[in-house]
């Protein structure tokens, strides 16, 4: 196949779409296939990942869509950076689609495996794309599969907290969609390097507005605070195998897509600064509002919110050790925060409260064992992965002279230690009576993978070093990306 | 006091906004990529219609992500409302006999007029987006009509299917051919014709299968739940 | 100019609607003038003094006298895109009406923020 198929990045978007419209087909010829199609496509991608990404660490892939040369068509770029968060989100779809075989049992399911599907595939469109406008589309394939799968549960409030997030989605939408009408109106163009080179075109003034536009708009899709009202309702409404994908996956497609046009667009130090700014207010209240959560998955949420913030403060000083730390932080919480999630719902069901951990440590052995695993990476304890994350985050912010907030970031730090470790002593220590209940082998096997994961990157940081290094290159670079671009 | 603030908060958005429009010229020439589409699209893509060419070929990726956003829309519309019915006690008047037979009247002329339209999509204004919701209302007036109407909702999803993969499969077979994803690979024939501009016409009307299909099923999910029958 | 003051006064009004109003389908009616709003300020911007639709229809037609494709383009787009938020909104509506029997969000304490 490969000759008939020149395998490129546009694999990542054209396969979960075809599979997504085919599922109903053959969900008509057997049941099984619901489920085993989207395991298939998650395959695909991920050997799409296998073959492009090394590539990518040599030359940035650049695909023109229909053939159209930018800014006439819509080009993909695909990076070291674009490459890195491809491949993670592939790789964490297959993890969660594993997961879900056997603890996904809410129907209708084929509906879930698609929304699913399309949930990564616009993340990573997102990631990939080139046009301004193309991004749009991809956050609104993104939006609206996580709009349906937060309101998929039937009981209580889960559809109200899908109205929530549709609303404030929908005012992210209209501003993003805004910034864009704004971009059009004075430079004519929609690709982004051609904008990048056009900017000058735009006033200052009309530039910061256009900014601030941007920033809600994807700010609210990252979840920067006070514009993540919406994310802990939507994280414990949704289906705990849905939660870590949020976490994991769209929340880092949001984060990429505000790196990307900030630092192609804005690259004033005022807008960078902001950035951070807004992440550290983040860490600090996300972290104070996980201390006071009862139920689980919303202490997570929370949790999450605050790991997003430090990956941002980090980003905000768009130096190369600040995107390197920023993109340790994303992928660390990617993996750990993903894992915690399956674990929770593993462990102790959708609605789980901190209460309902009491005991566990005897009756669940391996799933106590990994929450704990878990908790002690978010927390930073070495030697597990999100030791170093941590630790490259405080050396970025020393090295610009930022004292002050890596006293911040060590504060919340003991903050995020007592809750986690609150929830840990409960495992062990608490007496407790928790029902007995076996977790599915292919369950297991999806949570081992990403506790390899952690354990892999905390014993040996430097294997992932060169890629961090190149995604923060790839980034920082945007001469190289709008000559690759704009070549001919 | 709630009203206030957001009125506070709606005058600075729209200070804001109108300050970045005043520097736009309302009503002149300002384009950059539109002149090149617009003097490329007859040699090039054989389409007469320049929005439609920037629609399905220049940026047909953008149309293939649209696609999929109503696509997704009708699916995550089903996955909401799944398992609910609305109840049997709610009444609601029967539709007279003018509306009855109106209906049944319209509706192939409806069919007819939007299957026209997403044919002519390269030609004319109009195209499969526009040819499929004239479809839908065609649906929606039967819905209306005929109290005991239901769509055929096997046969909707296996229709839109079908569409969407012929969309997916004219972008791959592209690549098959040694080219770019949804590059055309038919010949461009004679512009102003039906059969011109390559592949924008197959996928215009898939499109408009697609779109006529699901707006159909959405409707009709949406009429069933509150409407009290299934 | 007008134009894109009544266009952005369209999108204002649908903001204030979903900031104010208690009816959930009036929140819903504001997120669609929201976009209406954006997507005829879409228009406005490239419509152009005596241009006519950018379809060679006729010969002689050429491309100076015609107005800007790509906001029209765009604006299908994301028309859809409206639509397909709107419908799923609607679908949540349908539900949180099924389970409190009430639109108004503040007899829904879930609704709080």
């Amino acid at each position: 196949m490969p000759e008939l198929f020149p395998l490129s990045p546009v694999h990542y978007v054209a396969a979960p779409l075809l599979a997504a419209f085919l599922l109903p087909l053959v969900a008509k010829l057997s049941r099984s296939f619901i489920k085993i199609l989207p395991g298939l496509t998650f395959l695909y991608v991920l050997y799409v990942s296998a073959v492009l990404y090394p590539q990518a660490l040599q030359a940035p892939i650049i695909e023109q869509i229909a053939g159209w040369a930018p800014p006439l068509g819509i080009n993909l770029y695909y990076g070291p950076m674009a490459g890195l968060f491809a491949s993670l989100f592939s790789a964490l779809g297959f993890i969660v689609w594993l997961y879900s075989l056997t603890q996904m049992k809410q129907e209708p399911l084929d509906r879930f495996y698609i929304l699913l599907m399309m949930l990564v595939a616009g993340a990573t469109g997102m990631v990939l794309t080139g046009d301004i406008f193309n991004l749009f589309v991809f956050m609104e394939i993104t939006a609206i599969s996580a709009y349906s799968l937060t309101a998929f549960l039937r009981e209580d409030d889960k559809a109200e907290a899908g109205f929530k997030y549709i609303l404030i989605g929908s005012l992210a939408s209209a501003f993003v969609l805004l910034g864009i009408a704004i971009l059009y109106s004075y430079t004519g163009t929609l690709n982004l390097a051609d904008l990048a080179l056009n900017m000058d075109k735009v006033p200052l003034s009309v530039r910061v507005i256009v900014f601030g536009l941007f920033l809600v708009g994807f700010g609210i899709e990252a979840e920067i605070f006070p514009l993540n009202g919406w994310a802990p309702d939507a994280y414990s409404a949704a289906p705990a195998p849905v939660s870590a994908l949020f976490a994991g996956i769209t929340v880092k497609a949001a984060l990429y897509a505000l790196a990307r046009v900030t630092i192609l667009l804005f690259p004033f130090a005022g807008s960078m600064a902001l950035i951070s700014i807004l992440g550290l207010v983040t860490l600090v209240i996300s972290e104070l509002a996980a201390l006071h959560q009862k139920n689980l998955f919303r202490m997570l949420a929370y949790s999450s919110m605050g790991q997003v913030g430090l990956a941002i403060a980090a980003l905000g000083l768009f130096t190369a050790e600040g995107v390197y730390a920023a993109l340790f932080a994303m992928i660390n919480h990617a993996i750990v925060k993903g894992m915690l999630f399956l674990t929770v719902f593993a462990m102790a069901g959708g609605s789980a409260t901190l209460d309902g951990l009491n005991g566990m440590g005897r009756k669940k052995p391996i799933l106590s064992l990994l929450f704990t695993l878990g908790a002690f990476a978010i927390i930073g304890l070495p030697p597990f992965s999100g030791f170093w994350s941590k630790l490259s985050v405080l050396t970025a912010m020393g090295q610009t002279g930022n004292y002050a907030m890596i006293a911040i970031v060590l504060a919340t730090t003991i903050v995020e230690a007592a809750y986690f470790l609150r929830a840990t002593g409960r495992l062990y220590l608490s007496e407790g009576n928790p029902a007995e209940g076996k977790t599915p082998l292919s369950a297991i096997a999806a949570l081992a993978v990403l506790a390899a994961g952690i354990l892999w990157i905390g014993f040996f940081p430097g294997s992932i070093d060169e890629t961090l290094t190149a995604g923060a290159q790839d980034l920082l670079d945007t001469a190289k990306y709008t000559e690759g671009v704009l070549k001919d | 006091m709630k009203k206030l603030l957001a009125a506070f908060l709606l005058g600075f958005i729209g200070y804001y906004l109108y300050t970045a429009f005043a520097g736009v010229p309302f009503g002149e020439n300002k384009m950059e990529v539109g002149k090149d589409y617009l003097e490329t699209t007859v040699p090039k893509t054989g389409a007469v219609n320049t929005v439609t060419s920037i629609v399905v070929n220049y940026r047909g990726f953008d149309t293939l992500g649209e696609v999929t956003v109503l696509f997704l829309a009708a699916t995550g519309l089903g996955a909401i409302l799944f398992g609910m019915k609305g109840k049997p006690e709610d009444k609601h008047r029967e539709p007279s006999s003018i509306l009855t037979t109106g209906a049944k009247a319209l509706f192939p002329i409806i069919v007819l007029l939007g299957a026209y339209i997403f044919i002519h999509g390269h030609l004319t204004p109009g195209g499969g987006f526009q040819g499929g919701t004239i479809i839908a209302t065609g649906v929606l007036i039967l819905i209306l009509g005929i109290k005991s109407f239901h769509a055929n909702h096997a046969l909707l999803s296996v229709m839109e299917s079908l569409a969407g993969i012929t969309f997916v499969v004219a972008g791959i077979l592209g690549l098959a051919f040694g080219k770019n994803f949804l590059e055309n690979i038919l010949p461009l024939g004679t512009p102003g014709q039906v059969l011109s501009a390559g592949i924008i016409p197959i996928i215009y009307i898939a499109v408009g299968f697609k779109v006529g299909a699901e707006l159909a099923g959405v409707l009709d999910t949406l009429m069933s739940t509150t409407r009290g029958e299934e | 100019m007008i134009y894109y003051i009544a266009s952005i006064a369209v999108m204002l009004i649908g903001l204030y609607a979903v900031l104010v109003k208690k009816n959930l389908i009036k929140i819903v009616i504001g997120l669609s003038l929201m976009d209406a709003g954006t997507h005829l300020l879409l228009v406005a911007i490239g419509f152009i003094k005596g241009g006519t639709a950018p379809i060679f229809s006729e010969p002689g037609l050429t491309a100076d006298a015609m107005v800007d494709p790509v906001p029209q383009a765009l604006v299908l787009t994301a028309i859809v895109i409206g639509l397909a938020v709107t419908a799923v909104a609607l679908a949540l509506v349908i539900r949180i009406y099924a389970q409190h029997k009430t639109l108004d969000i503040r007899k829904i304490s879930s609704l709080k923020w």
